[in-house]
């Protein structure tokens, strides 16, 4: 039947501007799919081209990735978690691989730092130069005991061929006879390379000792005969290394080797796209469908004199299923430019970081653009048909009743729902209180979309309680405040819908961003309170390795602690929500009882007495997530990804600010990349003595390597709140305006009847008033009701909420709707006046 | 005219045990209650409601606010359904019949104008006259919708927009519409109510039109007395139920009974079903 597509299409021509809500909110649902979907996409697709070993088809190199495996048999899914730093393979292998056919030769390479004076350098083993392109430019290759520099660090060092330069490796402090100079490749100065920093090269046989992993490389580069085949060179090479455990990888999966930071990018581009992706796009739509069903309820009368002339209920629920068609492929199509935009940015941001390597690009395709389109299609399909239910269904004669006034009783089904919703969301914020860790994190999101849901449900009853509670007081506030409050008494279903937005933004924003700030400030007390050192003494290119001892001969010092920061992946929970958590981690030299003089970790069980070579003490909110106490074992993979089980010693409580697993140096030896301590704790002594060690400052000066994933999920949170918090305002004034311009009789109406057009006003600011400030306290309470048990489960204590910054969501929630409110109420007043 | 006194059960020829309609009347209803609400809230819009009406007859049903007339009307329609009793329409019983059916009815045998709001305002002139046969998805006659528009006097406003009228142009535009399909019967309720006197004429005229030289049968709800005295019979609904009514009484006369209704003692000991 074509005639009620026909009238649709009369509709919308003829009145364009009544759907303008509609297309509105279509769009943004667009915006935001496209947006998080090229990210998505981007994230799946993310390589990068190998640069280092262009000149080498075939790499072979240790899986970066650690696995969290759940499942068994058919349901079998194996998660891959990136690791730390990087893991590296036997050099031993490269004899293996130079064996198989069609190789011309394997080399191993190798990439660390080494220190001078006061500086450092990028070295290598001599060999990874017929890999990289460094060529020698005088003198002669190094062999044990020399080195060959660039030009850069020949000058920064102020030496010759044939002169002996001092410098630092994982080893200790060595002389090196420099054996000749060279031209360095364009990759040897490292990434993010300063190339006038310098590039040291050192014989094969003696560069894995000086980098701190005797008999291991970071990868082995492939160079292969004159003609032959890479695929078949890449099975030879397989076949070479099976059962080492190593990888052999080709094309731009060499990139991948080459760029360790490749695997960080991709979870984090796929945390954002796909898990943030999925909320907003689910917030999207249920938004954009609440305002397809206000769009059709404004116009009951029309759909109830249809009716009475003769249309079936099916007629009428394909009219309202149709107008929502109309216009939803230009609002999908137009709310795609703009996530573009979005997409471009938020990138942008995110390389600026450094979480995703610059090397790589984003890519654009039509696939997240027509996704976007076609939910934008389903989603007015589907509001459609559902907003179409109730004109279709009831009577004529009941709707032409009801379409001057709401009716009073919300279904029975809606009813029920919200009231599940609510309960379910108490019974998770019940669970989410006694559980701690990652599972109240997990449990937190829950809490809100479910209270979000009961909010959306139950939103007229909601409303009318509020209005109830605030209509006392606004009564006697006089004639347009009372009048407000009349109004919305009576029309809490048009209350609720615009109440439902505010809430949203207000419950996500706060949510997202008062966790953070509850994070950040229980981890600076903490870190405050834990530094009981008198110096601090830090240097860019990282402390020597014999620091500690030289600051202990120093005059004046009675105990100093060097510490170096990592990461190790400790595996937590069981079953279906096992997962592979990243644990900051300080390596401490000295005994427990040195480092207690310098820190105090606020130890609630056991003690760091016994602190030592497989004994370490953790943080309490990692024991009761991991479910271990002093005198168990942890499981846990160190930064290469080697497998651990040391024993806990002791639990303490300022592991947020200070670190969440304390160890002792020696164990993390060699499964670093750089041998460099980050920071020198002392007591005693002076500013003076110490300076020749590095940069001395006082407790205050010390800063906890924050790993890169604390970094950017600070500020990905902060941006998620935004992106939710704007989707909802513009949700917010969209319904706003569009109730305020349905109602233009009805004010109209007053002015006929002897209010002043600034009485009308002063009307519809005490409605606006009134909706932000129920929207803005259930937006609280759900926010209040995620957040403590949270809070409570992840950093012990109750959340930090920065007034100021409250204060300015509150302000703009009240803004936003204060706005919304009289500038459509100003257009249509003009007429009248 | 006849009258038609009896309530409740009667004997039934077919053997189904449905109620037949009396051949040759437009419009009859029997026992017929409407109640909104429940328990002790319940509003007994209609409490006992008989009704005859024959084919080409012009009737107005009057009576005070609150007294159930808009109710009458959408129940007799079909536009709502009836707590208890039967509605016939041309012979055939609608009360129980689905949405569907009562779709199709009022698509094809019936009529309708409103006091105000009868026009889709998305729709030109032409197409809202032409809605009935749209929406039962046959063929457009644009001739037979000129011709309606003429007979209403609006020929040449066929491609505006409702926006464009005045109040007194769109009801002749609904009334046109009603014409139409050639309706059983028409109702209006309160056609005039918005309109000066002059222009409610011109409506009235225009619905008497139907009657006399078109053979349609019209139920008009109205308060107005003036408007009353077009028809052939006004009947007073009060409380929920008839009582009495005047044959081609004048605007005066209708005016004075409708007075007459509102004391209680008027009302009491009048009996059940249409009568003169």
């Amino acid at each position: 039947m074509m005639r009620p597509n026909g009238l649709a299409r009369a509709a919308v021509r003829a009145k364009p501007a009544s759907f303008a809500g509609t297309f509105i909110a279509l769009a943004m649902a667009a915006l935001i799919v496209a947006a998080c979907g090229i990210l998505l996409e981007t994230g799946l697709r993310a390589s990068v081209p190998p640069e280092r070993y262009a000149s080498a088809p075939v790499v072979v190199a240790a899986d970066q990735n650690e696995y969290v495996v759940t499942g068994s048999g058919e349901d079998r899914e194996e998660e891959a978690v990136p690791l730390p730093d990087t893991a590296r393979v036997d050099v031993a292998l490269a004899t293996k691989v130079a064996a198989a056919p069609g190789v011309a030769a394997a080399v191993p390479d190798l990439t660390f730092p080494v220190r001078t004076e006061d500086g450092s350098l990028t070295a290598h083993g001599w060999g990874s130069h017929v890999v990289t392109g460094a060529e020698l430019a005088s003198g002669d290759a190094p062999s044990t005991g020399e080195v060959v520099l660039d030009a850069a660090a020949a000058h920064q060092a102020e030496v010759a061929v044939g002169d002996t330069v001092t410098l630092q490796a994982a080893t200790g402090q060595h002389a090196f006879r420099v054996a000749g100079l060279a031209d360095a490749g364009p990759t040897d100065a490292g990434h993010d390379g300063d190339p006038a920093s310098g590039v040291a090269w050192f014989a094969d046989a003696q560069a894995p000792a000086l980098a701190g992993h005797a008999g291991k490389a970071d990868a082995i580069a492939v160079l292969a005969e004159r003609g032959s085949d890479p695929d078949d060179l890449a099975g030879a090479v397989r076949k070479a290394v099976t059962g080492s455990g190593a990888q052999v990888q080709v094309g731009d999966d060499r990139g991948a080797v080459e760029q360790p930071g490749l695997g960080y990018a991709k979870a984090a581009l796929f945390g954002i796209g796909g898990s943030f992706g999925g909320i907003a796009a689910i917030v999207a739509v249920l938004t954009a469908a609440g305002t397809v069903a206000l769009s059709a309820s404004q116009r009951a009368r029309e759909f109830a004199l249809l009716r009475a002339v003769g249309a079936t209920p099916r007629q009428i629920r394909r009219a309202v299923a149709s107008e929502a068609l109309l216009v939803a492929p230009l609002a999908g199509v137009v709310g795609c430019l703009p996530g573009i935009g979005l997409a471009h940015w938020w990138f942008g941001q995110l390389q600026d970081r450094g979480v995703i390597p610059e090397a790589v690009r984003m890519h654009v395709t039509v696939f997240p653009l027509l996704a976007a389109v076609v939910l934008a299609l389903l989603t007015a399909l589907g509001a459609g048909f559902v907003a179409g239910r109730r004109p279709a269904k009831i009577k004529p004669g009941q709707a032409l009743r009801e379409a001057s006034m709401e009716r009073l009783r919300p279904g029975t089904i809606r009813t029920v729902l919200g009231v599940v919703a609510l309960v379910g969301g108490a019974v998770v914020t019940g669970v989410s209180a006694s559980s701690s860790g990652d599972a109240a994190a997990g449990a937190a999101l829950g809490v809100v979309m479910l209270f979000m849901l009961a909010v959306g449900l139950l939103g007229p009853l909601v409303a009318r309680l509020c209005v109830g509670l605030l209509g006392l007081p606004m009564r006697g506030a006089g004639a347009t405040a009372s009048l407000a409050a009349a109004n919305s008494r009576t029309n809490s279903r048009r209350l609720a819908s615009a109440i439902t937005p505010i809430t949203l933004g207000m419950a996500f924003a706060s949510t997202l961003v008062f966790m953070h700030t509850s994070e950040n400030h229980a981890a600076d007390e903490q870190l405050r309170a834990g530094i009981t050192a008198d110096h601090v003494v830090t240097h860019p290119a990282g402390l020597p390795v014999d620091a500690a001892t030289r600051a202990l001969a120093t005059p004046g010092v009675r105990t100093a602690v060097g510490v170096l920061d990592t990461q190790v992946l400790v595996p937590i929970g069981s079953g279906e929500f096992k997962s592979l958590q990243g644990a900051a981690t300080q390596g401490v030299t000295g005994s427990g009882a040195e480092l207690a003089q310098v820190e105090d970790l606020d130890v609630r069980e056991g003690s760091l007495d016994r602190l030592g070579t497989g004994r370490i003490a953790i943080d309490k909110t990692l024991a009761s997530s991991a479910k271990v106490g002093v005198g168990d074992r942890l499981p846990l993979y160190l930064p290469d990804g080697t497998e651990a089980r040391p024993e806990v010693v002791a639990v303490y409580g300022r592991g947020l600010g200070l670190a969440t697993v304390t160890m002792d140096r020696a164990s993390l030896a060699g499964h670093v990349t750089s041998p460099f301590d980050s920071t020198l704790l002392v007591r005693g002594g002076s500013e003076r003595s110490l300076a020749a060690l590095g940069e001395v400052t006082d407790a205050s000066g010390y800063a906890t390597e924050q790993s890169l994933d604390a970094k950017a999920g600070s500020w990905s949170n902060r941006m998620m709140a935004a992106v939710l918090g704007g989707f909802s305002a513009v949700a917010a004034m969209n319904t706003l305006v569009m109730t305020v311009i349905d109602r233009r009789r009805e004010l109209g109406a007053l002015r006929l009847v002897g209010a002043t057009r600034l009485q009308v006003l002063r009307m519809l600011r005490w409605e606006g008033l009134l909706v932000a400030a129920i929207g803005v306290a259930l937006g609280t309470a759900i926010a209040a009701a995620t957040l403590i048990p949270m809070m409570r489960g992840t950093i012990g204590e109750r959340p930090y909420v920065p007034p100021l910054l409250y204060g300015a969501f509150t302000a703009a929630g009240v803004g936003l709707a204060l706005l919304a409110v009289t500038l459509p109420a100003r257009a249509a007043l003009r007429r009248w006046s | 005219m006849r009258r038609h006194d009896d309530k409740g059960s009667e004997p039934d020829e077919r053997p189904t045990g449905a109620t037949t309609g009396t051949p040759g009347l437009a419009v009859e209803l029997r026992g017929v209650r409407r109640r909104y609400g429940r328990g002790t809230g319940a509003v007994n819009a209609l409490t006992d409601v008989n009704l005859a009406l024959p084919r080409g007859t012009f009737t107005a049903i009057m009576g005070p606010s609150g007294s159930g007339k808009s109710t009458f009307l959408q129940c007799a329609a079909g536009l709502d359904r009836p707590t208890a009793g039967s509605v016939h329409l041309g012979g055939t019983e609608i009360t129980g019949m689905s949405e569907n059916e009562l779709t199709e009815l009022r698509r094809s045998r019936l009529g309708f104008v409103f006091q105000a709001f009868n026009l889709l305002p998305s729709l030109t002139v032409e197409q809202n006259v032409l809605l009935p046969m749209r929406l039962a998805g046959a063929r457009q006659d644009r001739h037979r919708a000129a011709a309606m528009l003429a007979q209403v006097g609006l020929a040449d406003k066929a491609r505006r927009r409702p926006a464009e009228l005045s109040g007194g142009q769109q009801q002749r535009v609904a009334v046109a519409r009603a014409l139409v399909t050639s309706p059983d019967v028409i109702f209006a309720d309160e056609p005039t109510g918005a309109l000066d006197t002059g222009t409610a004429a011109e409506i009235l005229a225009l619905l008497r039109q139907g009657v006399d030289a078109l053979g349609a049968t019209v139920v008009m709800v109205t308060h107005d007395p003036a408007a009353a005295a077009w028809a052939d019979r006004a009947l007073f609904l009060a409380d929920g139920t008839f009582a009495g009514g005047v044959e081609h009484g004048t605007a005066t006369q209708i005016a004075a009974r409708m007075a007459a209704l509102g004391t209680p003692t008027a009302r009491a000991g009048v009996s059940v079903g249409a009568a003169a």
